[in-house]
Formats: structure tokens, C-alpha cells, sequence
């Protein structure tokens, strides 16, 4: 049985929202999803799956608060506390399995909200061997990953200023994109060192908004659009919550990814990707994810990045939404910024960032620091 | 529909400020408190997987590779700096009054690691320098991970 994507809406993407409370924007990207797809969620839906995290929402449970803004009342819903794509996961098994003909997926960053962001990110640290030692900034985590992985493979910053531009230039491109901008090489080397090697402009800043998918099988979807995304394959992979015996290099997306590539009937990732949106939350994990991802060798995918192989007309374009970096952080809707990206070139509706040729695309997400987990979803036409 | 009317004046949005505070006691459980109790004594130990022989630092009770049992194993806490990054902005990502050097240190006799603190010149350290453990004067020990002070070059 097939999946298809039937419907896509969204709130944002913006630095901060602070005339809508996190229901409306919810309620808004519903609204937009259900109008787009042509469906009543009161009527037509079967399973509601939200994907949030109680420590970014600043109350506990918060699957007791999903069903009012989604038309979820009183129907099967339920929540991941993971991101978007693990969502998807979820409701490509409640469709398959039959539980369900038509399924919804909701995620969404009401970023702006956290005062505290450091402290919650330290939350997540283990708390007997890592979160009481030293006092900066979380960021650090990371930056220790990019050190190993950068001096592993050679790359140089401006390598690493080479993923700022594109994405930055990308996001121009894109009226939903808040960081956007025309940044050269320059300006990203005379950004400050914050977390050295890390560069404080290769930290992608935080935005809000929301996203909602209308999935359906295959009968219902021939019903309701001539043209569905079908979900072609998904992934999901843990290493461990260990810093000691977690890769550093990534290996959750590639085993992600050899999931969902296999379930999609993708036997050379390079050559069958048109395109793709990783998570670029830090600069240096764009590069790592499209290796993991396997849609360029290790070694070479730093030099193919300065020579334009990703760029938006360039092979194999990779965030021509503009990526984290231009969008933002969206948390548990990173993942659903990216998948929204995908279905929107897929559909040949992604307005002056359309590309020519968009017929097999993939989104992956990381679960952001302290992590060194993620998933995958590989979308076609 | 709702949204054709939003406050569109910023005077008029509403917010407010809300904290609560919580409390926990967290456990080191049993390979964390043997090695603790060692640390009070100013030595180290490891877990030795007794199936494939891996040997586990932060030590635990379980190879979470083939799910076998560990023994533990003396370390001398000593090691090598695998990566290092010079943290310079705090958990409000305002500057710090003096950079941090946090570093990931591979330990001699285990296949595992430690992320602690570094007390060098940044620009002293590289990957590959030999770094041991600083710990607190023994009276002023408590038994948790900041009894380490920091590492520094051996
Ligand atoms: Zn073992």
C-alpha cells in the first residue's frame, strides 16, 4: 500500500510571534492543511499525531493539550516526543496497518517563548557526567563534535563559510525564510569566534512556526488530488545517549537513511536524490549529513560544496529552502520545515526557488544537541 | 474565519513571566557510585565488558553492545585530547568572563572518553597532547564529577 501526502500548511517561519499563542499558530498551519487537502478533520480524519517535547513547551504532558487547535477532539490522537519525521514514520504505520485511511502530522517551535534556552539544552545533558561541568553555553557540545569531525576530514572554514552563503542566499529566495541574507565568504570568516572552531554566524538562530501534513492511502488520495507526494521510504536510528561511544560522524543518519532508502527501492542515493534538506542547524552538520545521506563521498563533500555542486542550480541541490541556517531553528519542526520544502518542489510550488527537476527528494533531522539521533523521509512524484 | 483580524498593535500583546522550580536528587546508581567512591580516593576506574572485552568509560553494568555484564578495571584517569573547542559564551550566550576550553579526552586502558574542562593556553592545545586529572584537595571532595577541576597537560 502506498502513502501520499494530500494536503501541507504552515504557519511562519518567523524570529518570534508574539501576537499568536502556540495553539493559533498550530491552529493556523491545520486550517491552511485541511483547506489545502480539501478534507474536514471533524469528519474526515482518523489519526492525529503531534510531535513536541515537554522541556521546549514549558508545561509537562503536553499531549493533553493537542487535540483542541487541530480538530483532534475526541478522535485517536497522540503525541512523539521527537520531531516531525518520526511523525511521519507514525502515520505512514497507522495508514498502512489499516488503523487509519487518512492520518494528520502537526510539529511546531514556539522557540521564542524559551527565555532559558541554554538551560534547557542542559537539561537534556546527562546530569552525573556532563551538565555540571564548566558554565557556557550547551553550543559547546556540538563545537566539540565539529572540532573531531572537521580535523577527521580535513576541512577547512572556508569550507564550513561555503555552507553559510549558499543557505543564507538561498533563504532569500524563500518569503518564509526570516535569516536570509547576502552573505559572502568574508562575512562569515569575520563572524565571531564563539565556540572555536565554531563561528557564531554558523549557529542557525531560533524561529517559530508551525506544520501540518494531511496523509491518506492510496485510494483516498486518488480521491482527493490528481497530483499526491507519496511517502516513498522512512527512517528513524539512535547510536546511544553516551558520549562516549556515540560516532560523532553522524551514523544515525546514515543507518536513517539506509531505512528509508531501502524502503523507498533506492539503491544509489547520489545518482537517484534530485535533491534534499538536511539539518544544518550548525554549519558543519550540513556537510556531515549529506555524506550520511550518501549523496557524496567522504573526503569530497567539503570541496564539492565550495564548488557549487549543492548550490540551488548547481547537481544536487541541498537546502534550497534556505536550510536552518535561513529559516531557523524550529525544534520538533525542523524536520517539517524540510519535509514541507520537498512536497513544495515536488509539487512545482516553491515559487522562485522551484527547481527543474524535483522528482525524488529527501528531508532528514537531527534531535539537536546533546543527541546523536535522527530520521529520514524520502518523498517522490 | 479567526485569523482575518490580528492585534496589530504591539502595545496591546500580553505576556507574562512564569518559572517553577523543581527539584531532584539524581542517582549515580551503582557503576557510578564505585567509581565516585574511588575518585574521593583519587583514583579511577573503568568497566570491562566480559563478553567482547570493551572496556567502558564512564563505567556501567552492561556492554550496551552485545547486553552482557562488566567487571570494573583500574584506570590511571590519564589521556590523550581527541578534540577541544574554546567555549566563549555563557548559557545566556553573554560573553564569558574568561573562555572555557572543554575537551573530548580519550582515556589511557579504555575505549571510552570524558568531556571535562581544560585548564591550558588555547593556544597550547592540540589533538594528540597528553592531559591528566586536577582534583580537588581530598577533604573537599564530595564525590561527583566536579571533583575533577579540570585536566591539564601531563
Ligand atoms: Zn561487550
Amino acid at each position: 500500500m502506498r502513502v501520499a501526502v494530500v494536503g501541507v500548511g504552515y504557519s511562519g517561519f518567523n524570529a518570534n510571534t508574539p501576537d499568536l499563542h502556540w495553539k493559533e499558530i498550530m491552529f493556523e498551519a491545520a486550517v491552511r492543511a485541511y483547506e489545502d487537502a480539501g478534507i474536514n478533520p471533524r469528519r474526515d480524519v482518523d489519526s492525529f499525531i503531534t510531535c513536541a517535547e515537554d522541556i521546549w513547551e514549558g508545561f509537562a504532558i503536553f499531549d493533553e493539550f493537542v487535540p483542541d487547535q487541530l480538530g483532534a477532539v475526541l478522535k485517536p490522537t497522540c503525541t512523539i516526543c521527537g520531531d516531525f519525521l518520526y511523525g511521519l514514520a507514525t502515520a505512514y504505520m497507522h495508514i498502512t496497518s489499516g488503523l487509519a485511511e487518512v492520518a494528520v502530522v502537526e510539529a511546531h517551535s514556539k522557540a521564542s517563548d524559551i527565555l532559558t534556552f541554554g538551560e534547557v539544552i542542559k537539561f537534556a545533558m546527562d546530569p552525573i557526567w556532563l551538565r555540571q561541568i564548566g558554565n557556557a553555553h550547551p553550543y559547546y557540545f556540538a563545537a566539540l563534535e565539529m572540532a573531531q569531525y572537521i580535523n577527521e576530514c580535513c576541512i577547512t572554514e572556508e569550507q564550513i563559510a561555503s555552507v553559510v552563503v549558499k543557505n543564507k542566499n538561498n533563504a532569500r529566495l524563500n518569503p518564509s525564510a526570516p535569516y536570509g541574507g547576502k552573505v559572502g565568504i568574508e562575512d562569515v570568516l569575520n563572524s565571531p569566534m564563539v565556540f572555536d572552531p565554531m563561528r557564531k554566524i554558523e549557529i542557525a538562530p531560533r524561529a517559530d512556526g508551525a506544520v501540518v501534513f494531511v496523509l491518506a492511502n492510496e485510494e483516498i488520495a486518488k480521491k482527493l488530488t490528481d497530483s499526491p507526494v507519496w511517502l516513498k521510504g522512512v527512517g528513524w536510528w539512535s547510536e546511544t545517549s553516551n558520549f562516549d561511544t556515540m560516532s560523532f560522524n553522524a551514523m544515525y543518519a546514515a543507518k536513517a537513511a539506509k531505512m528509508a532508502y531501502k524502503m523507498a527501492g533506492i539503491t544509489n542515493a547520489a545518482k537517484e536524490v534530485d535533491f534534499a534538506e538536511v539539518d544544518d542547524r550548525f554549519a558543519f552538520k550540513e556537510i556531515q549529513h549529506i555524506e550520511a545521506l550518501g549523496l557524496s563521498k567522504r573526503f569530497e563533500t567539503a570541496t564539492l560544496m565550495v564548488e557549487g555542486y549543492f548550490d540551488r542550480n548547481g547537481e544536487l541541490p541541498i537546502n534550497v529552502s534556505g536550510g536552518n541556517l535561513g529559516v531557523g531553528n524550529l525544534l520538533e519542526a525542523t524536520g517539517g520545515q524540510k519535509a514541507l520544502e520537498v512536497v513544495l518542489q515536488l509539487r512545482g510550488e516553491a515559487g522562485k526557488r522551484q527547481l527543474s527537476k524535483a522528482e525524488v527528494g529527501v528531508a532528514q533531522a537531527w534531535r539537536y544537541i546533546p543527541t546523536a539521533s535522527g530520521a529520514v523521509a524520502v518523498f517522490g512524484v | 474565519m479567526v485569523f482575518n483580524e490580528k492585534i496589530v498593535n504591539p502595545t496591546e500583546l500580553r505576556h507574562w513571566e512564569g518559572k517553577i522550580e523543581l527539584y531532584w536528587v539524581y542517582t549515580s546508581g551503582s557503576a557510578g557510585d564505585e567509581f565516585f567512591k574511588a575518585l574521593k580516593k583519587g583514583k579511577f576506574i573503568a568497566a570491562k565488558c566480559k563478553e567482547c572485552g570493551k572496556v567502558y568509560f564512564p563505567p556501567r553494568i552492561y556492554c550496551e553492545y552485545d547486553f552482557s555484564e562488566t567487571e570494573y578495571v583500574n584506570i590511571s584517569g590519564e589521556g590523550t585530547v581527541r578534540a577541544f573547542t574554546v567555549a566563549r559564551l555563557d548559557k545566556d550566550e553573554k560573553p564569558l568572563e574568561k573562555p572555557e576550553i572543554y575537551a573530548i579526552i580519550d582515556l589511557d586502558g579504555t575505549d571510552g572518553c570524558i568531556v571535562h574542562l581544560l585548564n591550558a593556553k588555547p593556544e597550547d592545545v592540540y589533538v594528540g597532547m597528553r592531559v591528566k586529572p586536577v582534583l580537588k584537595a581530598k577533604n573537599k571532595r564530595e564525590g561527583r564529577i566536579t571533583d575533577i577541576l579540570y585536566y591539564k597537560p601531563s
